[in-house]
């Protein structure tokens, strides 16, 4: 028990946590219609992955260059986000629905 | 670590993880970009914990305060006002579970070697990097080594905030 609960609060667990948040990201862009939640699954993935630039820039290499990568993807999925919902909003628009089976505007 | 901040630690990864569910899984998707909210709050907390004291900072004020209140006008807009209908219809499950239970297990054995391996060898001056405060360092490897790269995601960020503007503008 003990040594489960040192492995949980150490390297393992950031690795565990940011596996199942990466893992939920894909299943959620995988399953779902809506393009708003395919853009939280998408969140979900990066943030499992600012998760491990974190982890290892503490435990790996005791540096900063981790955390200013992790920075980075902040700053990228931000603007991402906003790119994102501007492309909805103006989808929905176009279309009164936001079901990503709808758009087929480029198809043939 | 005391037991206390342990305890912490652990509810704060129980709390991302329930919420990460919910979000993947919540047939509403509003009650998914709110518990998205708690998501990024726990991740917040595991920075706290990993010595990001800044990150966590940043994470608080750009994606709690920032992307999901985006994220829910986004919502509201796009089908709050102009029809009930929240619910995301035709989701399909078993395909995408059964893909991410063989991709987890997968990725968790790997990951489980790899922090094996890291945990044999400690870097030098772990404690010491950890209990540090990372505002200072940060910027001065902002605008020392990695400027190339900031300067970069300045002109990412200008270009996505015109772009965004331009692409929602009225007709």
């Amino acid at each position: 028990m003990r040594e489960y609960v040192e492995m949980a609060t150490g390297l393992h667990g950031y690795l565990t946590v940011g596996a199942i948040l990466l893992t939920l990201g894909i299943v959620g862009v995988l399953s779902r219609k809506n393009t708003i939640g395919i853009l939280l699954g998408v969140e979900l993935m990066l943030n499992a992955a600012a998760i491990n630039f974190v982890a290892f820039s503490k435990y790996r290499a005791a540096a900063i260059d981790g955390q200013v990568a992790a920075l980075f993807i902040i700053l990228i999925a931000a603007a991402e986000a906003a790119v994102a919902l501007a492309i909805i909003l103006r989808f929905y628009r176009l279309k009164q629905t936001v079901d990503s089976d709808e758009a087929n505007l480029l198809r043939n | 670590m005391s037991a206390g901040l342990k305890l912490v630690l652990l509810g704060a990864q129980a709390l991302t993880v329930v919420s990460a569910i919910l979000v993947a899984f919540h047939p509403n998707i509003l009650y998914a970009s709110v518990s998205l909210l708690a998501t990024f709050a726990g991740v917040a907390v595991l920075f706290v914990y990993a010595g990001a004291d800044f990150l966590a900072g940043v994470q608080v004020v750009v994606y709690v305060g920032g992307v999901t209140i985006l994220i829910l006008f986004a919502v509201m807009l796009t089908q709050w006002l102009y029809e009930m209908r929240l619910r995301d219809v035709g989701v399909k499950l078993l395909m995408p579970c059964i893909l991410g239970v063989l991709f987890f297990s997968s990725l968790f054995k790997v990951l489980g070697g790899l922090a094996a391996w890291v945990l044999a060898r400690p870097p030098e001056g772990l404690e010491k990097f950890a209990a540090l405060p990372k505002t200072e360092p940060i910027g001065e490897a902002l605008l020392g080594a990695y400027l190339l790269p900031f300067e970069a995601v300045t002109v990412l960020l200008l270009g996505a905030l015109v772009g965004a503007v331009w692409l929602a503008r009225p007709k």
